[in-house]
């Protein structure tokens, strides 16, 4: 058994054979740094819980492909911020599986909005200038067709 | 804790998840802002709108292409390009980065096309390739192009367009629909077409004397749509000689035209090639 602490001091025990899906664990086991406990200061402990949760059911029902597909879908419906969070632990975590759903949830929300659309979803700024707001259009005319 | 910012994402994650949209959202991305720009415009995103086999296909074009970007490749890659010395054309559909080719008339079987009494090869300005095929004379038109679906995108279903035109000298290209088929592997799926759509004048005089004659030979080529050639944006038309699916296994697409079975002499058919494109 494998043991992680979140962040915000949170412990989990999980197996290590279930562990191994995230390559940044593995590494960490592999050069001997897992010993007691692995600290992950970048994940904090509700998104870990739900990262471990992902890994559990790909590795216990890894055979199941209806089954997965299902699981998939129901697990990213959550909210923005919590997306997020899981694109950040499964990108620190290196666990190629659960970024590649979490991007695609992202990308699915995005494909075919407008870019001001994009900026309202995501709460960002315009931050160019006119003259290269313009001079961008320009050079992509025909994605607005 | 607060909203989270999409910009507190690393530009990885941010290019991958422009990667998963599609070449025409990762265009309207690279305008929301400077930090969207910078991930939509990253290599690891145009890589994945390239085809996976983008390398090989490099090396078969007939110039080298200068590029600094993967993005820069892709756009190059999206205007027509010549591959194998020139006898084929290559271009990605922009939108979604789905293949076409072009296989020019000297990729095609033509029956009797090195004969000189039967076709002459040209070069056209009008024409992508070194030269397209003009009938002087046959009795008999068979034009075959092969393609495999490994070349092509997968999970899509194509289209086979046969590229003419005809010469302000043509004779005999009206008389009876050619028979055209596109098949893959040992599923044949057939249809009909005219090279040429009717002359008015032309039909009302041939049904005052020819009627019984044309009905008699019209009845000998199978049934079909008996489409017509239609108008492309480059100065020649093109038929519609079927579809396929370009699926999981690489399969031999064989793509034809035959006017065999109006015995009359015909003459004037331009061939620029056959195209395979994605349907929309």
């Amino acid at each position: 058994m494998i043991v992680l602490n979140s962040s915000d001091g949170a412990t989990f025990e999980v197996e290590e054979s279930v562990a191994v899906q995230s390559q940044t664990i593995k590494h960490m086991i592999e050069d001997n740094c897992a010993d007691t406990s692995i600290p992950l200061p970048n994940v904090n402990g509700v998104t870990l819980a739900r990262v471990l949760e992902y890994i559990k059911k790909h590795a216990e029902a890894k055979d199941d492909e209806e089954g997965l597909k299902s699981f998939d879908a129901e697990f990213v419906k959550v909210d923005q911020a919590s997306l997020f969070e899981i694109i950040l632990a499964a990108n620190y975590l290196d666990i190629k599986g659960l970024l590649d759903l979490t991007c695609q949830t992202v990308a699915d929300q995005i494909k075919d909005l407008t870019v001001e659309e994009v900026r309202a979803i995501f709460n960002i700024m315009n931050d160019f200038t006119p003259e290269e707001e313009a001079k961008l259009r320009n050079d992509h005319a025909w994605a607005f067709e | 804790m607060s909203q989270l910012d999409f910009n507190m994402l690393p530009e990885d994650c941010a290019s991958t998840i422009c990667s998963l949209t599609s070449p025409e959202d990762a265009c309207r991305l690279s305008m929301v802002s400077s930090s969207f720009r910078s991930a939509a415009e990253s290599d690891l995103v145009w890589e994945r709108f390239l085809p996976s086999d983008y390398r090989d296909i490099l090396a078969r074009t007939l110039k080298p292409l200068k590029f600094s970007s993967k993005k820069e490749l892709f756009f190059l890659f999206s205007e027509s390009i010549l591959l194998d010395g020139g006898k084929q054309s290559f271009a990605l559909e922009k939108s979604s980065g789905r293949k076409s080719f072009t296989l020019s008339a000297r990729e095609l079987s033509i029956l009797h096309g090195n004969e000189s009494n039967h076709w002459c090869w040209k070069s056209l300005t009008e024409s992508r390739f070194a030269e397209a095929a003009e009938l002087k004379t046959t009795n008999r038109i068979e034009i075959e192009g092969k393609i495999r679906t490994q070349m092509l995108s997968p999970n899509t279903t194509y289209g086979a367009h046969l590229i003419m035109k005809i010469s302000s000298q043509s004779f005999g290209l009206d008389c009876i629909p050619s028979e055209i088929s596109v098949n893959v592997g040992d599923n044949v799926v057939t249809n009909t077409a005219y090279l040429r759509p009717k002359d008015e004048t032309k039909q009302q005089m041939q049904s005052l004397f020819y009627a019984n004659r044309v009905q008699m030979l019209k009845m000998r080529v199978n049934e079909g749509d008996e489409r017509l050639p239609v108008e492309r944006k480059d100065g020649w038309m093109e038929i519609n000689l079927g579809e396929f699916f370009s699926g999981a296994v690489d399969e031999e697409i064989t793509m034809s035209l035959m006017e065999i079975k109006g015995h009359q002499l015909k003459g004037g058919l331009i061939i620029e090639g056959i195209e395979v494109r994605p349907k929309n």
